[in-house]
């Protein structure tokens, strides 16, 4: 092809009176509105053989590491990219078991009714907290009513109430790491302190979970996580269990919640 | 959401209210719209700013407070972080990763456990402390680096002129 003159770098003319930080964030509002038409914040139950498509045949390692979960899980939801996946994910999945676990329900409510005042006495305003606390509240209770899947997944895809739990539980992790200052500042990159990195990573919407977000909320909530990650690296996954206990000598409890991880994406796997 | 937003909107504005942060009044322009605010910062003491009123407005989003509001002074202002067209640049009010002027990583972000107060707290520390380092106003951040003087010349002239003298 030959190349062309008029090339959109011989174009541009910086124009000190244009604002172009503000082109550029409305550019990333369009596409995050692109994604948010295209994919539901909790999808459908999918099978891997839906998933698999998405790779090409070329893909060797992807398909190889599919095949490998078909082996131990029958299905899987996946989750929009939006950078609150692993909560969005995390929520839906949680609140799923649930409905089949009247004890896991009660001791999650206790749990739950003591972490507003927990997260007050650390300093968090209650006018800004008490919204995000009542609707998680609301849609907690939607477990026992009694809840249905149905129900539960429509929930989750209204981005208003969606949102609202995403943001308690990022509060949670918040909580967690403040109140268990110590154990995690050597964890911190930065040079920040653990108040810091809260404000940045973790309260803010759409800031990316890291393992130090999977490890606090599994002990601020005491609910065993495993991720299986899928990477270009080996054959098969790799399953990695979240433990709430530190104690090393006791064998991993079965997990609450399995989740698939995709470099930078949580997906939820269901296994058989 | 607007329904949360507005909730929230009034529950700051109560708030605000009742403990009035020093320096600072801000409310809804009229009760018939919480989601356009207008508010009043005295320039902070011992600054060049001081003695000055400055009426500033904010505009609230559908979804307040998952995304910040927007801030822009009505009144003149020459300052780093304040673009010529009065619109507040600072750090609060961009989630991270919006980052239109490279702040530093320690820098206080928008989340929605921030609110109204918190942002007009910060805007009263950027007129005492301004940032050259992420500017708006690039004549502005060069006076005050290069022509203290000047910058506080011309502040003076603003503060006088926010006062209707």
């Amino acid at each position: 092809m030959e190349p062309r003159s008029d090339t959109v770098q011989e174009d541009f003319n910086y124009d000190p009176d244009r604002n172009y930080d503000e082109v550029i964030m409305a550019q990333q509002r369009i596409i995050e509105k692109e994604i948010a038409e295209s994919q539901p914040l909790i999808s459908n139950l999918l099978t891997f053989d839906e998933i698999v498509e998405e790779y090409s045949d070329e893909d060797s390692v992807y398909r190889h590491k599919i095949e490998d979960l078909k082996g131990r899980y029958k299905n899987m939801r996946k989750t929009r990219g939006d950078g609150n996946c692993f909560f969005r994910a995390f929520g839906f999945s949680f609140l799923e078991k649930l409905l089949q676990d009247a004890d896991g329900y009660k001791s999650f409510v206790d749990v739950v009714h003591k972490s507003k005042d927990m997260l007050i006495s650390l300093g968090f305003p209650q006018f800004t907290l008490e919204d995000f606390y009542d609707t998680f509240v609301d849609i907690v209770k939607q477990v026992e009513c009694p809840g249905t899947v149905e129900k539960l997944l429509e929930t989750f895809n209204d981005q208003g109430l969606s949102d609202y739990f995403v943001v308690y539980l990022r509060l949670l992790v918040s909580g967690h790491l403040q109140a268990n200052e110590e154990s995690y500042i050597h964890f911190i990159d930065g040079e920040r302190t653990v108040r810091q990195f809260c404000s940045q990573e973790v309260e803010p919407m759409g800031r990316e979970s890291d393992h130090i977000h999977i490890v606090a909320l599994t002990k601020a909530l005491q609910v065993p996580i495993c991720v299986e990650y899928m990477d270009r690296e080996g054959l098969a996954c790799n399953a990695f269990n979240f433990n709430p206990s530190d104690a090393t000598d006791e064998a991993d409890p079965k997990p609450t919640v399995t989740l698939l991880y995709r470099p930078g994406h949580y997906d939820i796997l269901y296994p058989l | 959401m607007a329904g949360s937003a507005l909730k929230r909107l009034m529950a700051e504005y109560k708030q605000l209210t009742l403990n009035p942060p020093e320096g600072i009044i801000a409310g809804p322009v009229n009760e018939e719209n919480f989601f356009e605010w207008e508010a009043l910062i005295m320039g902070p003491q011992d600054t060049c700013f001081e003695g000055g009123v400055f009426p500033a407005h904010l505009t609230f989003p559908p979804d307040y407070p998952l995304s910040p509001p927007k801030m822009k002074f009505t009144c003149e202002i020459f300052h780093p972080n304040i673009y010529a067209d009065g619109r507040v640049c600072i750090s609060i009010l961009h989630a991270p990763g919006d980052d239109p002027m490279g702040y530093e990583t320690s820098a206080e972000r928008w989340s929605p456990v921030q609110s109204v107060e918190k942002i007009l707290l910060s805007v009263v520390s950027m007129l005492a402390e301004p940032n050259d380092e992420s500017a708006a106003n690039v004549d502005a951040a060069k006076t005050w680096r290069d022509d203290r003087k000047g910058f506080e010349e011309i502040a003076k002239v603003t503060v006088r002129k926010s006062l209707g003298l």
